[in-house]
């Protein structure tokens, strides 16, 4: 059963753009830039117990780091994304630094008082970044919604891959233990600040990773994509995918970025609702909405195949 | 006279500034969480106050209407939302309540743009015109704010060490397993708590609204803002959380003198927080009357 559901999803994922032209595409493209966000978002929280409120300050600061060395410098877009990734992993670097020596929500406090400031910083430097009109971008691959699909998948999968990678590893299995206990993983001799460093400064630079192409997708980066309500958005699309695992938060931004457009008319309703789904889902399935339908699922399943030889 | 003129608007707003996060430092204390639906509490109590007043309410008797209504509103969500968990010991309790806490103010922020609608409001000062001391002019709305936000700390503070839910509320504070030994009932003093939080914040937001604007979105700047304050008061911490609101409006009116293009020195005046706490993170990470993590 194992190894099924990825299989099938990948097959699905690489089949969509047979299906789906113009518009879905455009739609799918944009959520495979949330579903890197929640991945990486629910690795961190999930896996490591850190939580993060600046995940969007950090795709933030990719995009506007990629669209302004494209604009001013002239240098090629995948060279910029990395750069994007680079100085959100910098930032991450800094604020990882002053806040992870404590423990308690400190980091929680300081990232979200970041990127508040971030987003008055860049609505503030007109000059640079055009304020709250938004800084026109260059798309990538001349505008193919096919490739940009494409290269977003593949950004995705190295996400994805990169962070199992990672959760599978030693370094992996310190984080889980620091999770479950931190001071027996101490006592053992594990460096438990520099380790929660590592994960946070990663799970930045996947963050500005994705913040980059999604500029070179939109073609417009704005301060909105660094608001509260973005990063609202990305925790729930991981609480509902489940924070346990990273393909199911991926799912969950999926599905709710789908949901979104599906619901044009309730845009105004949709953060609020969002926001009561991530209440139910706290208080009522802890586990995530979809592990608990697919646990649902799987257990009707098993029923009916043990009554079927009757 | 610009210097004397900054440090009244420093000590005016500071007093307000040290409503609010006393609310969010009231409620680390004692449920020692960190409440990041603050900014939105103190959004409700804005509207509350300003739908009130629209109702043709006597202005005095609205804000003090839209108390029992916020500390109700506080004990309800900590009934619904945190009793449970921490009755049963949930594994992962720390992340559960800043991931519920957020999600709420998301909620409740999101709730608001519908219902309110995403226009600027502004709330009518409890008293008009401006009050001369010399050379010095301060405008009566924010005067009767600070003066209310003062008796409203002071009634805080008599609560606090001069009554029995106050001994109660500091016991859970300090040792919440003795404090059930010897009688104190543990979770209705942290829905009291979270309650009084609640209203502390709401409060504050009622006296911010004539001042500043009302809005679905005011609160998160306050939030970060008390965020600040309670991190370098030291978390928990009365007299910290006090002398934090002062310290960061006499660094937020300075700064912004230090700064010639006005657009910029307006826009940047909520920045100087984060420099602040840069700052304190370094220097003294418990903040200044904060004690030192001890480990288990």
């Amino acid at each position: 059963m194992k190894g099924i559901v990825p299989g099938l999803l990948f097959i699905a994922a690489v089949a969509f753009p047979l299906f789906f032209r113009e518009y879905w595409l455009y739609v799918a493209t944009i959520g495979l830039y949330y579903a890197i966000l929640a991945s990486s978002w629910s690795m961190l929280a999930g896996q490591v117990g850190l939580i993060s409120f600046a995940h969007a300050a950090f795709a933030g600061i990719g995009a506007y780091t990629s669209a302004l060395l494209v604009t001013h410098l002239g240098l090629p877009i995948p060279i910029t994304m990395l750069a994007g990734a680079l100085t959100a992993a910098l930032f991450g670097l800094g604020i990882g630094a002053l806040t992870l020596r404590m423990r308690g929500p400190y980091l929680a406090l300081t990232t979200l008082a970041f990127s508040e400031i971030f987003r008055i910083f860049i609505t503030a430097e007109y000059q640079l970044t055009q304020g709250s009109i938004g800084l026109k971008v260059p798309l990538m691959l001349g505008g193919s919604k096919l490739l940009s699909y494409y290269t977003g998948l593949g950004l995705f999968l190295v996400t994805v891959v990169t962070l199992t990678g990672v959760l599978r590893s030693r370094v992996g299995l310190f984080l889980v233990a620091m999770r479950e206990d931190e001071d027996g993983a101490e006592t053992r001799g594990i460096n438990t600040v520099s380790y929660r460093l590592i994960a946070f400064v990663l799970t930045s630079a996947f963050a500005g990773l994705a913040g980059g192409y999604y500029a070179h997708v939109v073609g417009l980066v704005s301060p909105q994509m660094t608001r509260i309500g973005e990063m609202g958005l990305i925790l729930a699309m991981s609480v509902f995918g489940g924070l346990e695992s990273l393909l199911g938060a991926a799912l969950g931004a999926i599905i709710l970025q789908g949901l979104t457009e599906y619901l044009r008319i309730f845009t105004e309703w949709r953060l609020a609702i969002f926001g009561a789904l991530v209440l139910f889902t706290l208080k009522f399935a802890h586990e995530g909405i979809l592990p608990s339908v697919y646990l649902y699922a799987d257990r009707l399943l098993n029923r009916w195949l043990s009554r079927a030889p009757r | 006279m610009l210097f004397f003129s900054q440090l009244a608007n420093a000590l005016v707003i500071g007093t307000l500034y040290a409503l609010m996060s006393l609310g969010l430092s009231f409620i680390f204390g004692v449920l020692k969480l960190v409440n990041f639906a603050h900014g939105e509490a103190i959004m409700l109590g804005g509207y509350l106050y300003y739908l009130l007043a629209s109702l043709r309410l006597p202005l005095p008797l609205a804000l003090l209407a839209s108390i029992p209504a916020l500390f109700l509103f506080g004990v309800f969500l900590e009934r619904l939302f945190l009793r449970a968990p921490y009755q049963r010991k949930m594994a992962r309790y720390d992340e559960y309540v800043i991931l519920v806490t957020f999600a709420l103010g998301i909620f409740l922020q999101n709730l608001a743009f519908p219902i309110f609608g995403p226009y600027n409001r502004q709330a009518p000062p409890l008293f008009k015109g401006t009050i001369r001391l010399g050379e010095l002019v301060i405008a009566g709305d924010r005067l009767t704010g600070a003066l209310i936000a003062f008796a409203a700390i002071g009634i805080l503070i008599f609560l606090l060490y001069r009554t029995y839910l106050g001994k109660g509320l500091r016991a859970v504070a300090q040792n919440p397993r003795a404090a059930s030994i010897v009688g104190i009932k543990v979770l209705r003093m942290r829905s009291a708590a979270f309650g009084i939080g609640v209203t502390l914040a709401g409060v504050a937001g009622a006296l911010f609204g004539p001042i500043f604007l009302v809005n679905p979105e005011m609160g998160t700047s306050f939030a970060v803002k008390a965020f600040v304050i309670v991190v370098l008061g030291g978390m928990g911490s009365v007299t910290g959380s006090v002398l934090g609101a002062y310290i960061l409006a006499i660094v937020e009116s300075f700064g912004s003198i230090l700064l010639p293009d006005p657009t910029r020195a307006l826009a940047y005046k909520d920045a100087y927080g984060l420099l602040l706490l840069v700052v304190v993170l370094l220097a003294r990470p418990q903040g200044l009357f904060g004690e030192k993590e001890r480990r288990a």
